[in-house]
């Protein structure tokens, strides 16, 4: 090896650096241009057709959906004639012991104090009551169909009044405690039986009390003090339900639930609603020309409703409205179940409105996203359909109603497609 | 009312300069793309004078003849480019590499196999718009246009000396590549659009054949160099959309070479590019062109025990794409150096160039290209 050799691969890896060095910076590309446009400019002649299409084969809604026990709260509400429900709480199974004092196990043989206690969705200051509210227990056991409004709206009568308690305005804050009847409770766990609460919401204007679940995770709890002794910890008992028995999957969530006494069951043929008492949601299906769907790329979709005033409940309580996509398997017909089985808010950019159900006109509902995915599908592999609901459903009442396709034709639903018409790109001109 | 008639107007005038302007947002970008010229770096720091007696470009096959071993050649192209117009000044880097080959002797044959970059359409023009939907509505774009690829020429060339003032060479070329060609128009009000976005992928397939000859003096050596294309088609998605004639090419350099180690050349060259024209759309149009250069390879000063050549030249060229109906030509003014590594294993040479483009229209088009060639004998 001598200096020259040296120097020489020094010199080699000097050059090396070098190259690497531009090299890498030439890797660093930066292409975008376009300030000399239009001059030099391609201008792919990207046109934009947009077209109000009839293409809604068909709509419904259904009522009662989600189903007792789906409910995100115990919607409480009295409004005189128009609205009026009730919340029932199952505690199935009541313990018969507590720990003492001495951390022995003993059976209850006394309960000093019973109360319930609902923890509520603090109510705004627009929607507090202008005056006292009175919250009602009743005891709602019976063995007739336990889930049936027409059994239980009867038990809801004095003779089966376990308590009650009136309260003002303010001291509506996130928690409310009702006294039950102890004696009622200790008739319970002495004869290994269940205890069913009713409650029912007394007021003199119309108000609304949303009630945690165990949904939720934050249900209403029986708690009891089954000793005088102060070290005793009062027992706190949560909401269970074991009936229909040996059908979890659906005695499950009936733990706590809402029966509608009152409220708006129908829907008129020429009308479309989403929310309301019972709560319910509205089913499209879409007839989309395939020289749109499949041979133009949609960039925009707007299903255009008219919406028609509802002036039951709250009719300037706003609420948003979503449109949400169809999950269920393409074998599923029946609208009930396909709008049970439905996405989240927000899937695929299907936008939300909030409206008000005393409002009117032209909404227009933005689900592009969604009217994507049927490009180049079938109605086998992916329906054409979407669903609508409101964001509040089952926890207010308002109703949100639109004309049907039913209605006269200037106000029936419509869906209004902006698209890109299949063009040649790339060729030079 | 007022405003929207101005709105109007506007769009008009836009639609109509749009639609006189089909392409991208610069002068040598045009058509189907740039092309790189298929120098060497040593070629390139002469302004090409050289390229017909110069066995690292690929155009003359006779002259890898003179490659008396083992040999592979990479080429590194970064183009710094800004184009200047009414709107502003566009600053774009375009990463090329547009030579790579190997050479290998077979007896008295020289062998060799080769890419190099034919046209080069990279590029990315992105650029707000307002679209009409109906009549009442309007809506805010930005459409951005992404070419991507290239048309390449792979080389198999064979040459022989059968004395030593003359080489002979042949090569057969396939024409390969692809442009891979993306629109995205997305929309300022992304609430109610989604952007739309359309791809589409050419292929090009095609064929020439290449004769060359080079007669070495003492004093002069000439290389002459003929490309005779045949079809070349492109196609998407596996459909032939349209065929073409890979273009012609004719190519003469005279190099004086009396001072030792040294040469001072002119070459002419001219492609017919207008046998293209078929490829594109309606209305596509490419043009024939001359390419003429004057350059020198001198031999320089002794550094750290090597010969350092100096490179300098000049280069007028047609490209073959106008723009708007006018043609695009480019002014070049190169430099450049080179010398040997590792005992004369690696030869290095590096080209900076200075180029203009022009065309009667209001954009000019100004570019350093930067050209690192590596060749290495294994």
């Amino acid at each position: 090896m001598n200096g020259e050799f040296v120097l020489n691969r020094k010199s080699a890896l000097t050059l090396v650096a070098l190259i690497a060095t531009f090299a890498i910076a030439a890797c660093s590309e930066q292409l975008d241009a376009g300030k000399s446009c239009p001059l030099l400019c391609p201008e792919q002649e990207i046109n934009l057709k947009d077209t109000l299409l009839d293409a809604i084969s068909t709509d419904t809604t259904v009522t009662g959906i989600p189903p007792i026990g789906s409910e995100t709260f115990l919607m409480l509400s009295s409004h005189h004639d128009t609205v009026q429900t009730r919340a029932i709480i199952r505690f199935d199974t009541l313990q018969n012991t507590f720990t003492a004092a001495n951390a022995i196990d003993s059976t209850i043989s006394r309960i000093d104090t019973a109360q319930l206690v609902l923890p509520i969705d603090i109510a705004d200051s627009l929607h507090k009551p202008t005056g006292p509210i009175t919250l009602e227990a009743y005891n709602v056991d019976t063995t007739a169909s336990d889930t049936a409004v027409a059994a239980l709206a009867p038990l809801f009568r004095p003779s089966r009044l376990l308590g009650a308690k009136t309260f003002a305005p303010e001291s509506l804050l996130d928690t409310l405690k009702i006294p039950i009847s102890p004696d009622t409770i200790l008739d319970r766990i002495n004869n290994g039986t269940h205890l069913r609460i009713g409650l029912r919401l007394v007021s003199a204007q119309g108000f609304d009390i949303r009630i945690g679940t165990t949904l939720n995770g934050n249900p209403a709890t029986l708690r009891l003090k089954v000793s005088p002794d102060t070290a005793v910890r009062p027992l706190v008992i949560q909401p269970l339900s074991n009936t229909p028995p040996n059908q979890n999957f659906v005695s499950g969530p009936l733990a706590d639930f809402t029966i509608v006494l009152q409220g708006n069951t129908t829907t008129p043929v020429t009308r479309l609603g989403v929310g309301g008492l019972p709560s319910r949601r509205t089913l499209f299906r879409f007839n989309i020309p395939n020289r749109i769907l499949d041979s133009t790329t949609v960039v925009r979709a707007s299903l255009v409703l008219t919406q028609t005033p509802n002036r039951g409940v709250n009719p300037k309580d706003s609420v948003w409205v979503f449109p949400v996509a169809i999950l269920a398997s393409p074998v599923v017909t029946d609208a009930g179940t396909l709008l049970r089985f439905v996405s989240g808010a927000g899937f695929l950019g299907l936008d939300s409105l909030r409206m008000a159900p005393g409002d009117s006109g032209q909404r227009a509902f933005q689900i592009v996203g969604l009217v994507r995915t049927w490009h180049n599908t079938t109605e086998e592999v992916s329906p054409n359909a979407i669903g609508m609901l409101s964001g509040s459903e089952a926890q207010l009442p308002a109703q949100i109603d639109f004309f049907s396709t039913a209605a006269p034709a200037a106000v029936r639903p419509k869906l209004r497609i902006t698209y890109v018409p299949q063009v040649n790109i790339g060729l030079p001109k | 009312m007022t405003r929207s008639l101005s709105a109007g107007l506007a769009f008009a005038l836009l639609g109509a300069l749009a639609n006189n302007s089909f392409a991208q947002a610069a002068l040598s970008t045009q058509g189907f793309g740039f092309p790189t010229g298929q120098l060497s770096s040593r070629a390139w720091g002469t302004g090409g004078s050289i390229a017909e007696v110069d066995p690292l470009s690929p155009v003359n096959p006779a002259t890898i003849s003179m490659i008396g071993t083992r040999l592979v050649n990479f080429q590194i192209e970064p183009e710094y480019r800004s184009v200047s117009s009414s709107g502003g000044i566009d600053r774009t880097t375009t990463a090329r590499y547009p030579v790579v080959f190997g050479a290998i002797p077979i007896k008295s044959w020289v062998m060799s196999l080769g890419a190099s970059t034919l046209l080069d359409r990279t590029s990315t023009t992105v650029f707000p718009s307002t679209e009409p939907i109906n009549n009442s509505e309007r809506v805010e774009t930005t459409q951005r246009e992404r070419v991507d690829g290239a048309m390449d020429d792979i080389r198999l060339a064979a040459a022989w000396a059968p004395a030593t003032w003359l080489r002979v060479g042949l090569g057969i070329h396939g024409i390969a590549g692809h442009n891979l060609v993306a629109i995205t128009q997305s929309f300022t009000d992304s609430s109610q659009f989604a952007t739309f976005t359309e791809e589409r992928l050419f292929g090009f397939t095609g064929f020439a054949a290449s004769a060359g000859v080079e007669l070495i003096s003492k004093l002069f050596m000439a290389g002459v160099s003929y490309r005779q294309g045949a079809n070349v088609q492109m196609a998407s998605n596996d459909t032939i959309i349209t065929s073409a004639r890979v273009p012609n090419h004719f190519g003469a350099s005279l190099a004086y070479t009396g001072i030792t180690n040294s040469s001072i050349a002119v070459r002419v060259a001219h492609d017919n590019w207008s046998s293209l024209g078929p490829l594109g759309g309606p209305g596509f149009n490419a043009v024939d062109g001359w390419d003429s250069s004057l350059g020198a390879d001198l031999a320089g000063p002794r550094f750290l025990g090597r010969t350092v050549f100096l490179r300098g030249g000049f280069r007028y060229r047609t490209l073959p794409f106008q723009v708007d109906s006018n043609t695009v030509t480019e002014k070049s003014i190169t430099g450049g150096f080179g010398t040997t590594f590792a005992n004369q294993r690696v030869l290095a040479d590096v080209a900076l160039i200075r180029a203009i483009r022009t065309a009667d229209v209001p954009a000019t088009e100004r570019a350093w290209t930067i050209s690192i060639g590596l060749s290495i004998r294994p």
